[in-house]
């Protein structure tokens, strides 16, 4: 349903313009949950932001197709009008999401109101998803700012806002970096069950290997603009197949590994490779 | 790494490095001027020849004369020296003041700091120009007068930015991080916190030098600092008052003098803040 | 050895209902890595910074070496810091931008009087640079020439310049790719043998704790809920929190995940 071709993303610099994202090939069926991974500098979060053109200086080229529509070149309104509706948005700081001097509710309403569902409907399909999504109190807490909101429930939030106008595609860019540990895995089970319900597909975008094992179908690799894997999380992790991907999972330290086994950096599995 | 020094942001106004330039070789003529120049003036800044008065400016007088038949040229080089050597003592003792009760308020307990930051709001409240009419009736009119005015109404101004620098910079990592290897307050003080707030203090005092230099001379012009007949430049032009219409060479020189003073430092400030650090917040231009 | 006993450390903010670190008790034996690990808001950032006198404490013993920390003045914490260096979570704020390389390595070299030939203070910071991957050729550069992770390695190499007995990292991978991180590991865990250092270590991440000590402290809301070895914490954890907080972190392996997902959910 998402189909990105040959994408290139330039962003201007001290000196004209330089390329961050180097012609990256992405698809996403409906209904699966695809992991973008990379460290940083990668390009990752570029792609991902590129797909709703959420940055102003940012130059594209070649092709993102939703559901078969071009959305490179759309104009502004056309693009406004997907997000929230068919594309849903879940960002790493939810401190910074969300406004705070607007009401959580008002702000999760916001997506239906705006495509003209009455207040009270959207009020009720409001308080329904934040229950769903583990808030309890939902009615009363649904007319708290978020500064009165912990960091994991801002997020839930943060969810709440993407997913209530029901749209086809979520992505979320590093959803829970800034989660502990516990409220990061809460989080990880209620996108992906939210997910499996409403028949989302799902762009994860990510640094970390481990709750991407644990969360997507397929996954796609990029390293300095480039997407250097991709495959099916099961063979990924099992035989991967590039050096760098080799790197990651053995630089990755696992709470399940042998601590006198040493980790390898990505620089050591390139010499080991030569 | 590349990739974000790449993706820094440009500054949003390019001025061309040619207007910096440019400012940085008056800058540097009008220091040499200021120590050297009268040297080099064709005539006795102070000698009075009322058959040579009002002369237009010619080969021989190059500014012309003022009334009093001195030459225009050589007295704009002699205040050079008087003006921007005013400026400067002025500006180096409001630094050391400054600086020092800034970084003590900012550093000492909340006693000390409350009672530095009451004195300098007390500095700040007074109006350099009634100060300098005050000391004038002291001291008795002229430069020195004039100096002590303004230093005493400027450095409040830079005890407050240097304290609110240092109050963040105090609590910067790196400090510390060096309080965790062991080394004293006095040497935190000197490596690691002043040199990391003076960045601010650089800026400032060159936008400075614009502003106290124009006090200065309008001390000397309203009859507050230097007197008549010291070729200071604001006494020069309160001299000339009253040639307008018959001598203008003799207010405009000193006057442009002035004004290519004020511009040159004011393109210095600029350029030395942009270099510095995009981030750095804004002089505070009086 | 005992190099670091603490006994009942605690520690409260004004205006906060509960100390942030609430009588927490622990040591570090000679040539030992003992992991502080626990969620944001845990104490365990408080922790390290009364340890290292950097914060007053309100009650309790931190001892090294013998020597009492807590209610130490100035001048005898500035001796003590010889002995007990700390290595700071952000690598581009932990250095101090105007200084170089030599400058910052040397550092704690000049300070502490251990070199006051500068030629001879120089080769101490070379051989320095050498142990943390780095070398005579960064000496003039300034920090911000460099990546997160060989800032980091400046500032351990300005840590261990001194010869510490214990050296306390406060979160020092945490802001760092994957692969620095796994360097920067390794380089601790290398000192660490090498040098016989002690190595109190500071972090959220359990797997990167399970790597690197030997012994772990378990903290939440500032309290020391469990403490044993690696093997004691990892496989046989006793606390529910404890047991909690293994059950969360997520495992690099898919087919290990699904059956931890299935188990969840019946």
């Amino acid at each position: 349903m998402l189909e990105i071709s040959d994408l290139r993303v330039s962003y201007p610099a001290t000196e004209g313009r330089v390329e961050v994202v180097h012609g990256v090939d992405l698809r996403l069926e409906r209904g699966s949950r695809v992991a973008l991974v990379g460290e940083s500098g990668s390009g990752k979060s570029v792609t991902a932001r590129a797909v709703l053109q959420l940055d102003q200086d940012a130059a594209y080229s070649g092709s993102i197709r939703l559901d078969g529509e071009e959305l490179l070149g759309m104009s502004a309104r056309r693009i406004r009008s997907i997000r929230g509706f068919k594309v849903g948005l879940v960002f790493q700081d939810p401190l910074t999401s969300l406004n705070p001097v607007m009401r959580v509710g008002w702000q999760i309403m916001q997506p239906l109101v705006i495509r003209g569902v009455d207040k009270k409907e959207a009020r009720r399909r409001g308080v329904e998803l934040l229950e769903r999504l583990g808030v309890a109190e939902a009615g009363v807490r649904f007319d708290d700012y978020p500064h009165q909101f912990s960091g994991g429930m801002r997020q839930r939030v943060v969810i709440a806002i993407a997913v209530i106008a029901e749209p086809e595609l979520l992505i979320a860019d590093e959803p829970t970096t800034a989660l502990d540990v516990r409220v990061q895995a809460q989080v990880l089970e209620l996108l992906r069950d939210i997910a499996e319900e409403r028949g989302l597909s799902v762009l994860l975008i990510t640094h970390d290997l481990g709750i991407v094992a644990g969360f997507a179908e397929h996954v796609v690799v990029m390293r300095n603009g480039l997407v250097v894997e991709r495959n099916d999380v099961d063979t990924l992790y099992a035989s991967p197949s590039h050096p760098y991907t080799r790197g990651l999972l053995r630089a990755v330290p696992k709470i399940d590994g042998d601590p006198a086994q040493r980790l390898l950096s990505v620089d050591e599995i390139a010499e080991e490779t030569q | 790494m590349s990739l974000k020094i790449a993706l820094r942001r440009p500054p949003k106004r390019r001025r061309s490095p040619l207007a910096e330039r440019i400012a940085l070789v008056v800058i540097a003529l009008l220091v040499l001027l200021a120590v050297f120049g009268p040297s080099f003036a064709p005539y006795d800044p102070l000698k009075v020849d009322l058959a040579l008065a009002l002369l237009p400016p010619s080969p021989d007088h190059w500014f012309g004369t003022d009334m009093n038949g001195r030459d225009v040229f050589s007295r704009t080089l002699a205040g050079a020296q008087i003006t921007l050597s005013a400026t400067a003592f002025v500006l180096v003792v409001t630094l050391i003041i400054g600086v020092t009760v800034g970084t003590a308020a900012a550093l000492g307990n909340r006693v000390v700091d409350e009672i530095l930051m009451r004195i300098t709001d007390v500095g700040l409240a007074l109006p350099s120009i009634i100060l300098a009419l005050g000391f004038a009736v002291a001291l008795g009119p002229g430069l020195l007068s004039a100096i002590i005015a303004v230093a005493a109404t400027w450095w409040p101004g830079y005890a407050r930015l240097v304290r609110s620098v240092v109050r963040e910079v105090r609590h910067a990592d790196y400090v510390e991080a060096a309080t965790a290897l062991g080394v004293s307050r006095w040497r935190l003080v000197r490596k690691h916190i002043l040199p990391n707030s003076l960045d601010a203090i650089y800026v400032q005092v060159t936008l400075d030098v614009a502003s106290v230099m124009l006090v200065i001379s309008g001390l000397s012009f309203i009859g507050a600092g230097a007197q008549v007949p010291s070729p200071e430049w604001g006494a020069m032009i309160a001299g000339a008052a009253g040639n307008v219409t018959n001598g203008w060479w003799s207010l405009f020189f000193p006057g442009l003098a002035m004004m290519i003073t004020a511009m040159a430092f004011n393109l210095a400030g600029d350029w030395v803040r942009v270099r510095r650090d995009p981030t750095l917040r804004d002089g505070i231009a009086r | 050895m005992t190099v670091l006993a603490v006994e009942r450390l605690t520690k409260q903010f004004a205006g906060r209902d509960s100390p942030a670190v609430n009588a927490v008790s622990f040591e570090v034996q000679t040539g030992a890595t003992v992991g502080i690990v626990g969620e944001s808001g845990s104490g365990k950032s408080t922790l390290a910074r009364c340890v290292a006198g950097l914060i007053r404490a309100d009650s309790g013993s931190v001892r090294l070496n013998g020597v009492e920390v807590v209610g130490a003045s100035p001048r005898e914490k500035r001796i003590f810091r010889r002995d007990m260096q700390m290595v700071f979570q952000d690598p581009f704020a932990s250095l101090s931008p105007r200084m170089t390389v030599e400058e910052l390595v040397g550092e704690g070299i000049l300070v502490h009087g251990l070199e006051k030939n500068s030629t001879k203070r120089r080769d101490l910071v070379v051989s320095t640079l050498e142990k943390v991957g780095l070398s005579a050729e960064h000496l003039k550069r300034y920090p911000r020439s460099f990546s997160g992770g060989q800032r980091q390695r400046i500032a351990i190499a300005r840590a261990i310049a001194v010869r510490p007995m214990l050296l306390i990292c406060d979160e020092p991978v945490s802001s760092l790719d994957v692969s620095v991180q796994a360097q920067v590991l390794n380089l601790l865990r290398d000192l660490h043998r090498d040098l016989d250092l002690s190595i109190l270590f500071i972090a959220h991440d359990l797997a990167v704790v399970k790597y690197l000590c030997e012994s772990v402290v378990v903290m939440s809301d500032g309290v020391a809920v469990e403490y044993g070895s690696r093997e004691q914490i990892f496989d046989d954890p006793q606390h529910a929190y404890t047991q909690s907080l293994l059950r969360a972190v997520p495992v690099p392996d898919p087919s290990i995940e699904r059956a931890r997902r299935a188990a969840r959910q019946q």
